[in-house]
């Protein structure tokens, strides 16, 4: 192999492995505008079927296409996304920070440009099979034959000239976000089925609906009604409970897992890696179930009822406030843990001197914010099982048909709902000012 | 010959009767002059400022700018005779996340079409005019730069030609230089000598050091707890008069 | 005192007299003792009513007793000790001299207490609070950054135990309101056999299903979350405090806040229960719904934002003479571009994780699908759809939170 003059700063040569390090967020990148040229041609697509292709689309979201037309648009979206790449103007790269530039920083011209697109086609193949040799980390084949560079803007920010930057919406990736942004807005226009004329042509059919709400009947709002065994009163107060409960419960559990979930607690060992991964799995995985589906398998677990509510709203809880304070026992201050490891205390009173005094103040505001949140779950929560208000608020939507003042109802617990939830929301909110 | 202006029994009080901002203030500056405002901290001279192009409303009193009564000027008045007067400030005031060209460029605000700054567009002599405007206070090459990626010297050069960009007649600097070094202090000061020297603009500062105020004023107002303690030549301030205006324990701080 | 510059912005505080405001003060310590001791009252009730009578209730004795009782314990609690309405408003009982306040004095001040009346009736006419159990016993009531407060150890401080007191009923109590039952817990896991058997063996035909459903999701979202933004953009100057001033302005700052803090208690299910009536099943009544909840919800955060920008930049930008509009645009709108941007994904977000529920109630989506597969029992599609939806919405939980990093 020819030796080749290297701006590497190490004298060592550089493993395979920082090779491929370096080469990641070109590849990010990448993946990125092939996934969004993607998106796009999935939306003309879906256009072409609404307008002309399909005239009649019966499930939202459906393409009708023909077989030959999927390895034009997975090969077409390929040779936009690398030429995008090759000429250095699109979103992905703008996203990761990465910019094109010939030799000593300036910019490239379009020819040189065009040989990096050309030589993409031939490079990559041969790259991947010697990715193990020659090339200096960060460059690939095309790279060296069109003499440019792509390069991470904040490394080298010093060195660059001051340009007068180009207005937003003329550069690539200002248009391809309002392309994508306006493009989105079109299809979700159809595919959620928006009909403005629904909208007004039914405002009138449904004025009674408006009326009774705004008229609310407060028969049952301390005397229980006898179906339902239950009063308005009786209901809300099951739901802050069930939230209040939730949010305890959810807290003292996520305290200790918050720091099995920490960066900077649990990163010194292969075990403790182990644990971390799990652990933030296990948040990430319960985050993203609303409480509201758990629930209904408590509710088969331990039946219908305010029980299962809090369960679902714990589980639920758990993992988002386990998040939370994972995130804030990561971002403390690591001056003061120092000086107390300085003066031989050991690992837990470290912890307990250390990091605890730092966490409160945030931990309590998490929870607070955290309780808000719950308490506007546990009113809905009934839906599908579990108790609080929810469930009166359904019954007597159910009872629509039967019941002539049925909205009056629904409107009264609207009105509690509101009460309630407001005025926590404000006490929560000023109890957090003073905390913070 | 008028004078350019004139400020009567201005008087500012806050919080219902609690706090006497400013207390029968009344004073003229002839145009062409360099007045400095010196004083304490709360002696009322930030306060004074602002009353004089009514950023904040004086309680009772009258200002009179070029012959039009500042105090009774309609909200349109008003905004014609603000474009006359520029303003600098101890904090700066730059719009932290726009770039110093459109930091600038909105000194120009009052004059432009309405419409058009809307969309950010100003007349093309007025960007020449901005980057003139830089280069004479020394910062060209900052033009697209973040004003809050500048050090605090170039921040307030950066104001500096926004109030260079409204071609004023006053030109009004609220405690200038207290955020800054020495030595930036006087590249600071010099660039509002030269406005008053080269292009004729009466300059009102406020300075925290008297000797400052010595160097580049060519009259001395003195305020304590909202009223003028002081009017005259700054070579007239001697140590009794120097410590009526500071306190009892105060001693002169030289700059150099 | 830079608040003092910009009188624009800020309005003056009313100034109460001395007397007067004495008064408020021992008004809300007794205040926020009585609901202390009334909650603590309920809570005590409930429980006793649970296990001795086996009932739900939270009255034992009649209204007036539970009355007459709080309240002299109220001031018995303020005289003999630091109540809790004393420890949150800051206040401490002292002897005008410094002494130490003997017991005997204490009862004193207690039974001239029920004096107060008396002492209203005079505070109206002569605007002075001197209340006999004051006067007669030289002890007052002042704020407590005026005593010396020897630190004591939390068993040892009245209103402490309390808390304590307060704290664990509450939790007895919501374990009983909430039918917490450990035994089914744990006994009845069976039940849910049949379920995790179906749910590791997912129906993955459905996958394709799935997906055009989570498509039409996160559009939901989408379109919920930009409208939105549109109409909350606007709204939100008319929501802060440092932008509208005069009665007019203050008369729509507060219709907008309250008619916005309305909305936002009332959950996007609710919303779309409504809609649905309104609009007919699908989509659409869940993107109204979202579209509604996020007016409400961005407004708020957008309004708090603009009432704590830096308001050196617009001071500048008034004073070169430029009209209120151009001060907003160049001096308002580029401090809060980026929040408002990081609002928008952090509201986006919300919405996709709303918006994988709001089927529930007929709203379309995912969320629709989810609920019909269990109840028909069909563990197995109803974990596919759950996967998805994890997946969908970790991915954007992800690229918000980048995004917002990015964006600072």
């Amino acid at each position: 192999m020819a030796k080749r003059p290297r701006k590497s700063r190490s004298a060592k040569p550089d493993t395979f492995l920082q090779r491929v390090a370096a080469l990641k967020p070109r590849l990010y990148a990448f993946l990125l505008d092939w996934g969004s040229w993607g998106y796009i041609a999935y939306c003309f697509m879906y256009l072409l079927n609404r307008y002309w292709y399909v005239r009649h689309v019966n499930f939202y979201g459906t393409l009708a296409v023909p077989a030959w037309a999927w390895p034009i648009v997975v090969v077409g979206t390929l040779e936009l996304a690398v030429l995008s790449h090759a000429f250095g103007h699109s979103v992905g790269l703008s996203l990761f920070g990465l910019k094109l530039f010939g030799p000593d920083y300036r910019a490239s011209s379009w020819q040189v440009r065009l040989r990096r697109y050309l030589w993409w086609h031939l490079a990559l193949p041969l790259q991947a099979l010697s990715l193990r040799k020659a090339h200096p980390k960060g460059l690939l084949v095309h790279d060296v034959r069109s003499e440019s560079r792509m390069l991470v803007v904040a490394d080298i920010q010093e060195e660059l000239p001051v340009v007068k930057p180009r207005k937003w919406y003329l550069t690539h990736r200002g248009l391809m976000t309002v392309a994508l942004i306006g493009l989105t807005f079109w299809l979700g226009w159809m595919t959620t089925q928006i009909n403005l004329g629904t909208l007004f042509g039914r405002a009138s059919k449904s004025a009674y609906l408006w009326k009774a709400l705004v008229t609310p009947d407060f028969e049952h709002f301390v005397t229980p009604d006898p179906q339902l065994r239950d009063s308005i009163m009786g209901g809300i107060l099951e739901s802050i409970y069930m939230a209040l409960l939730a949010t305890l419960l959810g807290g003292v559990i996520a305290f200790p897992l918050s720091f099995l979930g920490a960066r900077n607690i649990m990163g010194f060992s292969r075990a403790g890696w182990l644990v971390f991964s799990l652990t933030r799995g296990f948040f990430n995985i319960f985050r993203s179930i609303e409480s509201i589906l758990w629930a209904v398998v408590f509710a088969v677990w331990v039946g219908f009822g305010p029980f299962a509510g809090v369960l679902a709203l714990t589980l639920h809880t758990i993992a988002a406030l386990g998040k939370l304070y994972s995130e804030q026992v990561e971002s403390i201050d690591p001056g003061p843990l120092e000086a107390i490891a300085a003066t031989g205390a050991r690992r837990w009173q470290v912890v307990l001197y250390g990091v605890i005094p730092q966490i409160v103040p945030s931990y309590l505001a998490f929870t607070l914010y955290r309780w808000d949140i719950n308490v506007r779950m546990s009113t809905v929560i009934a839906l599908v099982g579990g108790g609080g208000i929810g469930r009166i608020l359904f019954y007597y939507k159910n009872e629509v048909g039967r019941l002539s003042n049925a909205w009056n109802q629904v409107g009264a617990v609207i009105v509690v709902i509101v009460a309630v939830v407001w005025f926590l929301d404000y006490i929560s909110g000023r109890i957090r000012e003073k905390i913070t | 010959m008028t004078k350019h202006l004139i400020v009567e029994h201005l008087t500012k009080i806050y919080e219902r009767g609690e706090v006497l901002a400013l207390d029968d203030v009344s004073f003229s500056v002839e145009k062409g002059e360099f007045l400095v405002l010196i004083g304490l901290s709360g002696s009322g001279k930030s306060t004074l400022l602002r009353c004089i192009n009514r950023l904040i409303e004086p309680t009772a009193g009258r200002v009179v700018f070029d012959g039009i009564d500042v105090t009774a000027a309609s909200s349109r008045e008003l905004r014609r005779l603000r474009r006359r007067i520029a303003m600098i400030f101890q904090q700066f005031n730059l719009v932290k996340r726009s770039s110093v060209l459109t930091n600038v460029l909105s000194g120009r605000l009052g004059y432009v079409n309405p419409g058009a700054s809307a969309i950010h567009k100003f007349p093309k002599q007025d960007v020449e005019m901005a980057t003139v405007n830089l280069e004479r206070v020394g910062i060209p090459e900052q033009a697209y730069k973040r004003a809050d990626e500048l050090s605090g010297g170039q921040q307030q050069r950066v104001g500096i030609a926004r109030a260079l960009m409204q071609k004023p007649d006053l030109l009004m600097a609220d405690e200038p230089v207290s955020a800054l070094d020495p030595a930036t202090s006087h590249s600071v000061m010099q660039y509002l000598e030269q406005m008053n020297r080269e292009d004729g603009v009466t300059v009102l500062a406020s300075l925290h050091f008297l000797s400052l105020a010595r160097r580049y004023g060519s009259r001395i107002l003195a305020l304590k707890d909202g009223k003028i303690v002081f009017e005259g030549l700054p070579a007239e301030i001697d140590e009794g008069k120097f410590k009526e205006i500071y306190g009892e324990e105060a001693e002169e701080v030289e700059v150099r | 005192m830079k608040d003092r510059y910009y009188a624009g912005f800020m309005t003056d505080k009313p100034t109460w007299s001395e007397g007067l405001a004495a008064f408020r003060k021992q008004a809300l310590v007794l205040i926020a003792d009585i609901i202390a001791l009334i909650y603590l009252w309920f809570m005590v009730s409930y429980t006793w009513n649970y296990f001795a009578h086996h009932t739900r209730s939270f009255a034992t004795l009649p209204w007036w007793v539970m009355l007459i009782v709080v309240v002299e314990a109220a001031a018995l609690w303020q005289n003999y000790g630091v109540s809790i309405g004393m420890k949150l408003v800051g206040q401490r009982l002292v002897d005008s001299a410094g002494r130490r306040i003997s017991p005997d004095k204490r009862a004193l001040r207690f039974l001239l207490w029920h004096l107060t009346p008396l002492a209203i009736i005079s505070l109206a006419i002569t605007t002075e609070w001197k209340p006999w159990h004051d006067r007669v016993t030289e002890l007052t009531m002042v704020g407590s950054d005026r005593v010396e407060l020897a630190p004591r150890p939390w068993y040892r401080c009245s209103w402490s135990i309390a808390v304590v007191l307060i704290c664990l009923s509450t939790l007895i109590a919501a374990m009983l309101i909430t039918r917490v039952d450990l035994h089914a817990l744990f006994s009845q896991a069976s039940k849910t056999r049949r379920i995790w058997g179906q749910v590791v063996r997912p129906d993955w035909s459905l996958l394709g299903k799935g997906v055009r459903l989570l498509l039409v999701t996160v559009f939901m979202a989408f379109v919920a979350t930009l409208f939105g933004v549109v109409v909350a953009a606007p709204l939100s100057f008319l929501a802060a405090r440092n932008l509208t001033q005069g009665l007019v302005g203050r008369t729509v700052y507060t219709i907008v806040r309250v008619t916005m803090s309305i909305v936002r208690s009332i959950e996007p299910i609710i919303w779309a229960i409504i809609f649905v009536v309104w609009v007919r099943l699908g989509a659409f009544p869940g993107v109204l719904a979202l579209f509604v909840h996020s007016v409400a919800d961005l407004t708020k955060l957008y309004s708090e934002r603009l009432e704590s920008i830096d308001p050196g930049p617009v001071e500048a930008i008034r004073a070169t003479g430029a009209n209120r509009f151009q001060v907003i645009l160049y001096g308002v709108v580029p401090q809060i571009i980026n929040p408002y941007l990081s609002f928008t994904l952090y509201r986006w977000d919300i919405n996709v994780r709303m918006a994988t529920i709001i089927g529930i109630v007929g709203g379309g989506g995912i969320g629709q699908s989810l609920i019909q597969y269990t109840r028909v029992w069909d563990w197995s599609a109803a974990t596919v759809m759950m996967l998805l939806i994890m997946v969908v919405v970790w991915l954007m939980d992800y690229t918000s939170s980048r995004l917002r990093a990015r964006l600072g």
